[in-house]
């Protein structure tokens, strides 16, 4: 049973190389770090708003070293119309007015304040800093998180099913049907090949982008996640790639895990906006497995309970799929 | 035309083919009925208070600047705050004043937030005093919200480059590329019979799904049909382009990937941006570029905008397909000789 395990692992590597999986996995490998450190971690910067005061007699003495001054009323309402988050305050009148353009009323009101507030400043307590990560470091799990989701819900699935396709055409089912060899073994070595590719890509794309120490930290319960979620991806791969007919047909299944439920996860998992129905939305509890790992954040066992039953599950259904192929060739 | 209805039919019979141009119409349906998301909430700032611990009026006062949710025990409290997806700043009361706690991986807009509330809060009577003058924004994107119709849009645009791409590569892979080499068949009736199915069923799906999201008077219409129209042409040819390029699926799939990306990132982008200037122009190389602006522009009431972009759309078009017939007549006269 070993040998034949071990021929048909190798068979798949050597169709996985052949199909250019592993080239494509790497070709995105240095695309997402290119992104990454030359990209997000500088595009992901909100500096506080700028605050610009036009005062010709000079009123304001104890002004903060953070208001900009500007010459003319001319020349606010130029540096408001291309910084329209920024902040206008006119001293001219005596009395101070504020300027600014309009956003949501609530932050309306702050920047207001706020601008006010640094024609006074008092020295306050600094706030209490009660995590471990720095902005750069978040931004960096944040968006190697995302991307791994992505790739192994997204990208990695689409390779795992262009490959079955391929074989399935190349009639590799019907060969299997007549070989001695347990039928289970044909799932078990793909399985096994998609994992081990997945979590060589999880492991080098981590240490790349969050950095070594970091990386090396959080790589143990990532790698717990990217098994969770390789696992599930190559067997909805692979029971995609037995129940419907020929790819340009799986590119629709394709489209509608890349619309319906990479959007609405990553919106809730990453922004302020929830959603009262993301509980039911499977991927993203998977998704928050994999993002709790990369912060460090407990999970519960519920979610592991869940994972391995619907990995099982799904494993079933894909054993039932392939022999009701098998028995269509035979 | 014989060779158009021998494609119309093979689409026709493809089940799924025919629900890939559904889906954008069914997206927009789906974010009809899901009502609006409100995504103005994502600049906000968001307070974590503890039950009982700060006054009605503090309370109050703070929820004047953003949502302020009151947790029972510290430690909820301190989770709040440390939650990588939002950038809650926790407000205790300090004697007269109050103090404030940060995660400390927030952007810096949110940590200087967090810096000067206590300032606020003691200058808060000043605050009220003074006089606000609120200008209309000028760029027409209030919200986020926006967004959403117009990426669906591009989506479904996006179908007849998908499906023309796949055609040209299944042909590929059948071998009957090699038979249409040999057709008497010229540059333009080949380019037309396969970029029309395409075309076709890519602007169909928009319109529909244009029809479901948009509320438009019959002038502003008349614009948005040329905008989907021309868009969804430039898509399908860019679809031969990508078929004729790829050599397998594998690597079909890959550029379908990056243009996909490219069609959605660039506009959306530019749009969270306000990119301007020559960069803007440059975007527009991207065809969902002037497409995305121009849907923004007319849902915005700016029907010059709109009018410009319908410009370079076609600009688009002319170019795309004189580019492809001139690699098509070239490829035969070698393949020929």
């Amino acid at each position: 049973m070993g040998k034949g395990f071990c021929a048909l692992f190798k068979k798949d590597c050597r169709m996985l190389a052949w199909g250019k999986f592993f080239l494509m996995a790497i070709g995105f490998l240095v695309l997402y770090t290119a992104y990454v450190n030359l990209g997000y971690v500088r595009f992901m910067q909100m500096p506080p708003y700028n605050v610009y005061l036009y005062d010709p007699a000079g009123t304001q003495v104890e002004k903060s070293p953070l208001v900009q001054t500007v010459s003319s009323m001319e020349a606010m309402d130029a540096v408001l119309l291309s910084d329209a988050n920024g902040v206008g305050l006119d001293a001219s009148a005596g009395d101070v007015r504020v300027i600014l353009y309009e956003g949501a009323e609530h932050v309306d009101l702050h920047r207001a304040d706020y601008a006010l507030s640094l024609l006074r400043p008092s020295v306050s307590p600094a706030p209490e800093v009660l995590g471990t990560n720095t902005p750069e470091q978040k931004a960096r799990k944040e968006i190697t998180c995302e991307l791994l989701f992505f790739e192994l819900a997204a990208v990695g699935f689409l390779g795992i099913a262009a490959v079955l396709f391929k074989e399935k055409g190349m009639g590799v089912i019907r060969v299997h049907a007549i070989l001695p060899l347990r039928k289970e073994l044909f799932l078990l070595s793909k399985l096994a090949v998609f994992l081990l590719s997945d979590l060589a890509f999880a492991i080098l794309l981590t240490l790349l982008n969050v950095g070594f120490g970091d990386g090396m930290t959080v790589l143990p319960a990532v790698l717990l996640q990217t098994a969770i979620l390789s696992l599930m991806m190559a067997l909805v791969g692979l029971l995609c790639a037995l129940l419907l007919k020929d790819f340009r047909q799986f590119t629709l299944a394709y489209l509608v895990i890349a619309i319906f439920a990479a959007t609405p996860v990553f919106l809730s998992a990453n922004t302020s906006i929830k959603f009262d129905w993301i509980g039911c939305h499977p991927f993203y509890h998977v998704y928050m497995g994999l993002k709790n790992a990369y912060f460090g954040t407990d999970i519960s066992l519920a979610y592991y309970v869940g994972a391995v039953g619907m990995i099982v599950l799904l494993f079933l259904a894909v054993r039932l799929a392939f022999h009701r192929e098998i028995g269509k060739e035979g | 035309m014989k060779g158009l209805k021998y494609q119309l039919k093979s689409v026709l019979r493809d089940k799924f083919c025919l629900m890939t141009f559904l889906l954008p119409i069914l997206v927009a349906v789906a974010l009809n009925f899901m009502g609006s998301i409100d995504l103005s909430s994502l600049g906000e700032l968001h307070f974590g208070v503890l039950e009982n611990d700060l006054s009605p009026q503090t309370v109050a006062w703070l929820e004047q600047y953003g949502p302020v949710t009151a947790y029972r025990t510290q430690e909820e409290l301190v989770a709040a705050i440390n939650e990588p997806s939002t950038n809650v700043i926790g407000v205790k009361a300090d004697g007269n004043s109050i103090k404030t706690a940060i995660s400390g991986d927030e952007l810096d807009i949110f940590r200087q937030a967090a810096v000067t509330l206590p300032t606020l809060y003691e200058q808060r009577q000043n605050a009220e005093q003074a006089e606000v003058q609120v200008l209309e924004r000028p760029d027409i994107l209030k919200n986020f919200q926006g967004i959403f119709i117009p990426a669906v849009l591009i989506v479904a645009m996006f179908m007849g480059c998908t499906f023309n791409a796949m055609n040209i590569i299944s042909e590929k892979e059948d071998g009957v590329a090699f038979i249409n080499e040999i057709l008497p068949m010229t540059p333009s009736q080949y380019i037309f019979q396969k970029v029309v199915v395409g075309f076709l069923f890519g602007s169909l799906s928009s319109i529909v799904t244009a029809c479901i999201c948009f509320r438009l008077s019959w002038q502003n219409f008349g614009l948005l049909l040329a905008l989907i129209v021309l868009s969804s042409f430039v898509a399908a040819l860019i679809g031969l382009f990508i078929g004729k390029l790829s050599e397998g699926l594998m690597i079909g799939v890959v550029y379908i990937k990056i243009v996909m990306l490219a069609f959605l990132a660039v506009p959306i982008v530019c749009a969270l941006t306000g990119v301007n200037g020559p960069l803007a122009v440059i975007c527009n190389i991207v065809p969902s570029h002037p497409a995305f602006d121009g849907i923004m522009a007319l849902s915005a009431g700016s029907l010059g905008t709109a009018t410009k972009d319908v410009g370079i759309l076609v600009i688009h078009c002319i170019s795309w397909s004189a580019l492809y017939v001139l690699i098509s007549t070239r490829h035969k006269k070698q393949a020929t000789q």
